[in-house]
């Protein structure tokens, strides 16, 4: 069980387990996709501007559940390697943590205020939006998709 | 706890457990994947895409309604406007640089990932500081109010926060 689980399945099957959620979502709820939406209604609880958690919400909330589940069952995370998190510990180093978590929030900023600004994350507009056929979607990670790659080989350029 | 919020943990579950063993949450894996150093995450992407942008549309074409609100299943489209590329813009710089984004923070969160805390307090500053700026009036509205009486200035619009 241990080992099955941390080995990658075969990208179809991912990838229609992850396309069997975007249709589950709108044959229970009628509801797109999206978990930059479940982050924004925490936000929007609050600082008071909804009464209640929205669905988005419960489903991020089921995502770190679905998670702590897996890890549970795996034994172990699928996450980094050693100490090191990404490539931006390793090129920090050992004693570059304080920095790393600053970039990291920085990192973070943009991508909050990015996803609310386009309507949506990787998810929202890259799974939801895109299997929608909405142009918006198409554009947006279109776009996010091509910033990401140039902007990821500028930084293997330059570190 | 409600059908609908039972349902919503139940899926977002499912999709926390597929992009952990996925390895979609590894920031190494994504990097791997803009750098194209491997063709996996970009198939399991197209591949899910393909299968909701078909699975959708036989729902819609065989009539069927939602199960917990009765609806007709159905959404809508938006076109694209500056907004989508100017947000896809920042999103992208923030996405390359953390090699993670908001679905895989949540899952990192789950597995016990430390890193995740600063991404996801500065993903919950970017919300804020989005609200704060959707709320603020701009310059063009500044100026309208300034020639305006004050009884006769307008509420600004705001734009839906989420209509995709």
């Amino acid at each position: 069980m241990h080992n099955a689980l941390l080995d990658r399945p075969a990208w179809y099957v991912v990838g229609a387990f992850l396309g069997l959620i975007v249709i589950a979502a709108f044959a229970l709820l009628n509801e797109r996709v999206g978990v930059v939406g479940g982050f924004s209604d925490f936000v929007e609880r609050a600082t008071g501007r909804r009464p209640a958690l929205g669905w988005k919400a419960w489903f991020a909330i089921g995502i770190v559940g679905g998670a702590l589940v897996f890890r549970l069952l795996a034994g172990g995370a699928t996450v980094g390697h050693g100490h090191h998190f990404s490539w931006l510990t390793r090129a920090l180093g050992s004693g570059g943590g304080l920095a790393a978590g600053a970039i990291l929030l920085v990192a973070g900023v943009l991508i909050g205020f990015g996803a609310k600004t386009a309507s949506g994350c990787t998810s929202g507009n890259g799974l939801g939006g895109c299997s929608a056929g909405s142009p918006a979607s198409f554009v947006a990670t279109g776009t996010f998709m091509a910033v990401a790659i140039a902007v990821s080989f500028l930084l293997r350029a330059v570190t | 706890m409600n059908r609908v919020r039972l349902a919503s943990v139940v899926l977002g579950g499912g999709f926390g457990f597929i992009l952990s063993w996925a390895h979609f949450v590894d920031p190494d894996q994504i990097r791997r994947m803009l750098l194209f150093q491997e063709p996996y995450m970009w198939e399991m992407f197209a591949v899910a895409v393909g299968v909701g942008f078909v699975g959708l549309r036989v729902m819609r074409r065989l009539g069927l309604r939602s199960l917990l609100t009765g609806e007709p299943v159905r959404w809508s489209v938006a076109k694209p406007q500056r907004r989508h590329l100017v947000g896809a813009t920042i999103f992208g710089v923030g996405w390359a640089v953390s090699d993670v984004c908001p679905g895989p923070v949540a899952a990192q969160l789950g597995q016990g990932v430390i890193w995740s805390l600063p991404l996801l307090a500065g993903i919950g500053i970017g919300i804020a500081l989005y609200f704060r700026r959707e709320q603020a009036p701009g310059p063009r509205t500044k100026r309208a109010a300034r020639r305006r009486p004050a009884s006769a200035a307008a509420p600004v619009a705001l734009p839906a926060s989420n209509p995709d």
